[in-house]
């Protein structure tokens, strides 16, 4: 295997000045970060002077640092239905505030990802395909939809609207958006009116952050902006430089540098001010660890490179020090919060009638950090400045919080620092999730209660009849995912072999077969997805979708900036959006359900007439009032007209009607109301010291030596389902890295490259080592959703009883080393990923 | 115009020649101009000691370059024991330059902290960069280090013969 050559070519054509120019957002992380893209018919390019090309730029010389650069991934030819060949150049918008030109290692790549006839990436799904023998063969929209809109109706009918099972999406970007999110609600939820679903690759239908709602706190907090003019910015469970790249390069590194300064002088007058310190909540030395030290210097980074699971004990810990010390925000708490909230949450979590040295030196024991870095970290959260006005101090968390140990005491111990210390809705801070994928959730309200029902058990109880999965892959990325492949595997053969006796039958009869198969434990599958994923190999219809640049969508970033991402390209075939898909189902519906007089369920698929995606945005925005009091993503008053005018900048949600022009919202609560109906903040108690280990996973401890922690890094999104058809990413990855401590590694006699196997309770999985201190002893990190090995294999069942959000992060192994793999030794660099410096 | 791919898969001590040959004719119509690379002298390589590392230019004045003797064969690598690399020294994120560090075997942007990997053609190890580093292909002739031509697009070029 050569090493990748994405970039091996060594030119790139540049955009003529006629070229049509399209913005855009970046289709991967939560970022958002603006783009422009150009497109012309091949053979047409533009000229080096700087009127002979789209970019206004002089190409005679080379750029200086910094310049508009087009990199050969930015670069590839596409094929649109008139069979003209087209170049599309996609580069970053240094007018986007967002990123200001800035691409990261994904972005920089988003021309690759492209439908291509004669690229890799003509392994997208083209047509609409039913299950035939051991493959799939094509069947046609009109067959498919009446296919398969007949079993769901069948199912319906017989077995009520929860055997109806669907996993699907929520994400904005590339995922989904406003649009597809939207059609996807309306089918499930209004129409056939399911309680089990479930959000791609998790087994139930729920928020991640209860907690935070509970409190009264959005999602998303703050404005971008924020991070920086913060004093000191706090990171749990969060790899930003490596997952929400240019947020922690366009915005907090400036401040961790110090070139911030005046901006921060202008905006707080008179306030002492100086370059912002940063507090990482991390089990790994990762990347963001080691370019915060490179930018800040390493006296201004404060690394707690807590045990598992330790994040309660730890920021209860810090709450307790900064409620000893008197560093707390009295005015907010009197002014913004339920009184007796805080009195309960002193009690409840910050243990007030224990001594501090007992809660801090138990907290450090537990966390594995020093009761002296606990005690920094809360002079750092909260210790007045020089001048004796406030810190302004920014919480973010992610996935290491929010999948883990127990998702609602980790995220309500964090949001109550945030309390205690007075720091949301002020210019400086904020308490907000990171965000992994961009946001454009708007459906109607999920019919089934709070804990959500777990999808996946019902799928293994067999009391699912028909599964119909949308852009989301479980077999590789959910709990005890082989249990989701087997399910598939046994419960679709069942009806497989309905289907492959009555090919070429008419539709009625293949139905009547299909359910009495359901009757024997069958599940029929739908998959709707852009390619043939793991998942998608189980379906009996497989239904093609239009993706990014192929449609146009609206979503909102991490600080709520809604953009229009407009459509710049066929798609491929015979894919169309997926709002469509939905459409075409609900209107088949409603029309057997009219053949079968039964206007009552008819009438549950009426809104399926939407003509294009403006109108589903337009029909969705219905439920916002504009007033104040709509969601965070509320979009009252927009258009895509006006999101065209705005460009990459777009509009921050909620969007308030002033005048009848909607306004935006810079950050949530600066009103000092929050969403509970006192209008003031709760505390959310999160038992001290800790919740400690559940049983099961306990058992899973004891059994096996390694911690597997797992996720997304740098170079790689989600399961690659684009990755892996780009040699550039692939290659990086051609199968899940493991990361291992040196002293573990030489114990077993593995090196990097190495082929190692890791195995528990739950399933095995195999990986190729990478040896690096990032890791302490004892501890692994493994990327999370790579086809050749995902840790999904390893998770067990256990979720948390609150929420039904799985311990993603809390899976425990055994390691052999199987032998070394001479090509990747060779062509795969093992050089370490935390060096700045 | 051959590619690093063809160059790797050429293996990397068969080096000189490839490069001699003619550029293949462009195989798309999208392809731009192909560049032809000048041939350039670097150094002796009984110069070349354990640890060198040599800057030039390359392919024009205006493209700084830099030539390392690695402590192991690279991918790529010409000389004794192929450990002999070069590369262009402008980031392929957004073209500052980047530096060798020796104890850490890799090349390393103060910018927004990419690292490529001498050993294994420049490959981005992490960071922001969407092209790998791109690689100077080199050539022994006579006891003669030369370049001889460069894989990849070098930072704020359209084609690297401008
Ligand atoms: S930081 Fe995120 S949104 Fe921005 S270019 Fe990278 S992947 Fe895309
Ligand atoms: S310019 Fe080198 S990492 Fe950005």
């Amino acid at each position: 295997m050569p090493v990748s050559r994405a970039s091996s070519v060594d030119s790139v054509p540049l955009p003529p000045p006629g070229a049509q120019r399209f913005d855009t957002v970046c289709q991967f992380c939560i970022v958002g970060c603006g783009y422009k893209v150009f497109k012309w018919p091949v053979g047409r390019d533009g000229s080096p002077e700087a009127q002979g090309n789209a970019l206004g730029v002089d190409y005679t010389r080379p750029l200086p640092p910094l310049g508009e650069w087009i990199s050969t991934a930015m670069h590839s030819v596409v094929t649109d239905k008139d069979a003209r060949r087209y170049n599309v150049v996609i580069v970053p918008d240094k007018g986007c505030v967002v990123n200001e030109g800035l691409a990261s290692v994904r972005g920089g790549g988003l021309a690759q990802t492209l439908f291509a006839p004669d690229r890799a990436t003509k392994a997208r799904l083209s047509q609409p395909l039913v299950a035939q023998g051991r493959g799939h063969a094509p069947i046609g929209w009109d067959a498919a939809v009446d296919l398969g809109a007949r079993v769901i109706k069948a199912v319906v009918d017989r077995w009520g609207p929860d055997a109806v099972g669907m996993k699907f999406f929520d994400h904005g970007g590339g995922g989904g958006g406003f649009e597809a999110n939207w059609a996807v609600g309306r089918f499930f939820f209004s129409g056939v009116g399911t309680r089990t679903a479930s959000i791609h690759n998790r087994p139930a239908y729920n928020s991640e952050v209860h907690a935070a709602g509970d409190a009264g706190v959005a999602a998303l907090t703050n404005a971008y902006v924020d991070a920086e003019l913060a004093d000191t910015i706090v990171l749990v469970g969060s790899n930003a430089y490596e997952t929400q790249t240019n947020y922690f390069l366009v915005h907090m590194v400036p401040n961790l540098n110090g070139s911030t300064l005046a901006r921060k002088r202008e905006t707080f007058a008179g306030e002492a001010v100086e370059p912002a310190r940063i507090i990482i909540v991390d089990p790994r030395r990762t990347m963001t660890v080691a370019t915060a030290e490179a930018a800040a210097t390493p006296e201004r980074v404060l690394h707690l490179q807590i045990e598992p699971g330790a994040d309660i004990a730890l920021l209860n810990a810090i709450g307790r020090v900064i409620l000893e010390r008197r560093w707390y925000d009295v005015g907010f708490i009197g002014d913004r919060t339920e009184g007796q909230t805080f009195e309960a949450y002193q009690r409840s979590t910050l243990a007030v009638d224990r001594p501090l040295a007992d809660v801090v030196g138990e907290a450090a024991r537990i966390a594995g950090v020093s009761p002296a870095q606990i005690h920094q970290a809360a002079e750092w959260i909260a210790a007045p400045k020089g001048d004796q006005s406030r810190r302004r101090t920014l919480f973010h968390y992610e996935k290491g919080l929010i999948w883990g140990l127990k998702n609602y005491e980790n995220v309500a111990a964090l949001v109550d620092l945030a309390l205690l210390t007075g720091n949301i809705g002020k210019p400086g801070t904020g308490c907000s999730r990171m965000g992994g994928h961009q946001e454009g959730y708007v459906r109607p309200v999920y019919p089934g209660g709070r804990p959500a029902l777990n999808v996946d058990e019902a799928i293994r109880r067999g009391e699912v009849k028909a599964f119909w999965v949308g852009g989301c892959n479980p077999v590789l990325t959910t709990l005890r995912a082989e249990a989701m492949e087997t399910a598939l595997k046994e419960r679709g053969a069942v009806v497989q072999s309905a289907l492959d006796r009555t090919a070429g039958r008419p539709v009625g009869e293949r139905v009547a077969r299909i359910v009495d198969a359901l009757k024997l434990g069958g599940m029929f599958v739908l998959a709707q997805d852009i390619y043939m994923t793991a998942t998608a190999h189980y379906a009996h219809l497989v239904l093609p979708a239009a993706q990014w640049g192929e449609v146009n969508l609206t979503s909102i970033n991490g600080e709520r900036r809604l953009r229009l991402y407009q459509r710049f390209m066929d798609p491929p075939g015979e894919a169309i959006p997926d709002w469509e898909i939905m459409a075409r189902f609900g209107r088949r519906l409603r029309a057997l359900y009219l053949e079968d007089n039964n206007p009552q369920m008819a009438n549950r698929f009426l809104d399926f007439t939407w003509k294009s995606d403006e109108d589903v945005f337009i029909h969705a925005r219905y439920q916002f009032k504009g007033d104040g009091s709509d969601p965070i993503e509320g979009y009252a008053g927009v258009t895509y007209d006006l999101l065209r005018r705005l460009g990459t900048n777009g509009i921050q949600t909620p969007t308030r009607i002033v005048n009848r022009v909607p306004v935006p919202t810079v950050r949530v609560h600066e009103d000092g109301r929050f969403f509970t109906p006192s209008g003031r903040a709760r505390f959310i108690p999160a038992p001290q010291p800790w919740p400690g280990y559940a049983a099961k996973v306990v058992a899973q401890r004891t059994q096996f030596p390694f911690w597997v922690n797992n996720g997304r890094t740098n170079h790689i999104w989600q399961t690659l389902y684009h990755h892996q058809h780009v040699p550039f990413y692939a290659e990086h990855n051609p199968m899940p890295h493991l990361e291992m401590h040196p002293a573990d590694a030489a114990r077993l006699g593995i090196a990097s490259g190495d082929l190692v196997e890791l195995s528990n309770d739950v399933g095995r999985v195999r990986a190729m080592a990478s040896i690096t201190d990032a890791v302490k002893r004892g501890h692994t990190f493994m990327l999370f959703g790579q086809p050749r090995g995902a840790t999904g294999d390893l998770v067990s069942d256990h979720v948390d009883p609150a929420t039904t959000i799985p311990y993603y992060k809390g899976v425990w192994a055994a390691i052999r080393r199987i032998g070394p793999q001479p090509e990747i030794q060779r062509t795969v660099s093992f050089l370490p990923q935390n060096v700045a410096r | 115009m051959p590619t690093r791919r063809d160059f790797l898969k050429l293996g990397s001590v068969g080096v000189a020649g490839l490069v001699a040959a003619p550029p293949a004719a462009p195989g798309a119509a999208d392809a731009a101009e192909t560049p032809r690379y000048p041939l350039l002298t670097i150094a002796p390589l009984k110069d070349i000691g354990a640890g060198a590392a040599i800057s030039f230019a390359y392919p024009d004045r205006h493209s700084p370059a830099m030539l390392l003797r690695l402590t192991a064969p690279a991918v790529g690598g010409v000389g004794p024991n192929q450990e002999i690399v070069a590369y262009s020294t402008l980031c392929t994120h957004k073209g500052c330059p980047v530096a060798f560090k020796p104890e850490r075997k890799m090349l390393i942007c103060p910018c927004h902290w990419s690292t490529f990997d001498p050993a294994k053609a420049g490959t981005l190890v992490i960071g922001q960069a969407s092209q790998h580093l791109p690689q100077i292909e080199l050539r022994v002739d006579n006891g003669l280090v030369q370049a001889v031509g460069v894989a990849g697009l070098i930072y704020g070029r359209h084609t690297n013969i401008v």
